[in-house]
């Protein structure tokens, strides 16, 4: 039965990976992983939900892979993918999201460990105020911190550059008022 | 006071996650892989068999009624995996698609789930009603048998009470589903209307 998983995962395996377009799953999940991960948690708390969020985006980009042409940046690709899915996968949920905490990930060996806890510290805060953000304004600062080009995240939203001007500069003034209350 | 600027908050933000919990998704990501593929190879060794089968039954009796009942089991088989590609589609194109138009496709498929959902509460019962009555009244076995049956009256209360509660849980179900995919509608429409709303606060005055 292995062995016709196995050839079944050749059948199966994005058409792009056979010409060499698309990488191999698992090196998308090295690359990528981090990316559907912060997705995951700006948009759940709950660390057993967000647990099973990630693992939902992980499928949904499995099963996408094929459809995916090289005319978007294959990062744009997952980030949209993840997007939505996070985005279906809080509206599902018949309750406000709660804001429990997040885990750490920061560097266990990082070299200045004070610099590492006040990062740790301003990345929690931002985390929250980021997960308080009404989801139109969300979803644009997630994909600027996540170091998307205005372009590309216009193009991702399929709104026009000044729309997403205005939303984005709504999102910034939200996001600094509440970290500002937080610090 | 908090620095804000967004190219250093991004920096802040990608921070490269420890090697433990790197190698946590990586797990992850090969566990959902590997029963996406399990399920798949399910899928279709399902439906050879089936197909096995009913090709089997109907060589082994080649028959009016049999090539009849064959046909439409094989024409059932083929519109339940076709349907469910085309499902499976749909929501491709709703991921990779913008958050409006995954909102719009949620929206319409909650209202169908919706829809599907009263109908069943409704049609249930008058269904078990109707196939009992279908069972007294067409097929004088069964009918003897029931009758048999319920005249025994330990019989007779025991499948009322089986009945009953069949009926009760399966309204209690239903009413449930309804419920919570009502609010769910509701959530999802709330969300489009939000993303409207920027839109058109967008819109030059």
């Amino acid at each position: 039965m292995a062995r016709a998983v196995e050839q079944l995962e050749a059948i199966t395996e994005p058409a792009g990976t056979l010409n060499g377009e698309t990488p191999p799953f698992e090196r998308i999940v090295a690359d990528h992983g981090p990316l559907i991960s912060r997705i995951a948690m700006s948009y759940e708390a709950d660390p057993a939900l967000r647990e099973d969020l990630t693992q939902q985006i992980f499928l949904a980009v499995w099963q996408a892979l094929p459809s995916f042409r090289a005319d978007a940046s294959l990062k744009t690709f997952i980030a949209r993918i993840a997007q939505n899915r996070a985005i279906s996968f809080v509206a599902r949920q018949v309750r406000l999201p709660p804001t429990a905490e997040m885990p750490e990930l920061i560097e266990s060996d990082d070299p200045d460990p004070e610099q590492s806890a006040i990062d740790a510290s301003e990345r929690r805060m931002l985390l929250e105020a980021t997960r308080r953000l009404p989801l139109p304004q969300r979803e644009v600062i997630i994909l600027v911190l996540e170091g998307f080009s205005y372009a590309e995240i216009a193009d991702m939203l399929d709104i026009a550059p000044n729309a997403l001007a205005l939303r984005l500069s709504r999102a910034k003034a939200a996001l600094k008022k509440m970290l500002e209350q937080a610090a | 006071m908090i620095d804000f600027d967004l190219d250093r908050l991004g920096d802040v933000w990608r921070q490269r996650p420890d090697p433990a919990e790197l190698e946590h998704l990586k797990r992850s990501a090969d566990a959902v892989r590997r029963r996406a593929r399990w399920a798949q190879l399910i899928d279709i060794v399902a439906a050879l068999v089936v197909a096995a089968v009913v090709l089997l039954l109907v060589l082994s009796n080649p028959k009016a009624d049999t090539l009849l009942v064959g046909g439409a089991a094989i024409l059932m088989l083929l519109g339940t995996q076709v349907r469910s590609r085309r499902l499976r589609q749909e929501e491709l194109r709703s991921l990779t698609g913008s958050t409006e138009q995954m909102l719009d496709q949620s929206i319409s498929r909650t209202q169908a789930t919706l829809k599907r959902s009263r109908l069943h509460l409704l049609g249930f019962a008058p269904a078990i009603a109707l196939g009992f009555l279908f069972a007294y009244v067409v097929d004088d076995r069964a009918a003897g048998g029931l009758r048999q049956l319920t005249s025994v009256p330990m019989a007779r209360i025991a499948m009322v009470v089986g009945v009953a509660l069949f009926v009760t849980a399966m309204t209690v179900y239903l009413i449930g589903t309804i419920r919570t995919t009502r609010r769910e509608l509701e959530r999802l429409i709330a969300l489009r209307e939000a993303y409207r709303g920027e839109q058109d606060s967008n819109m030059p005055e």
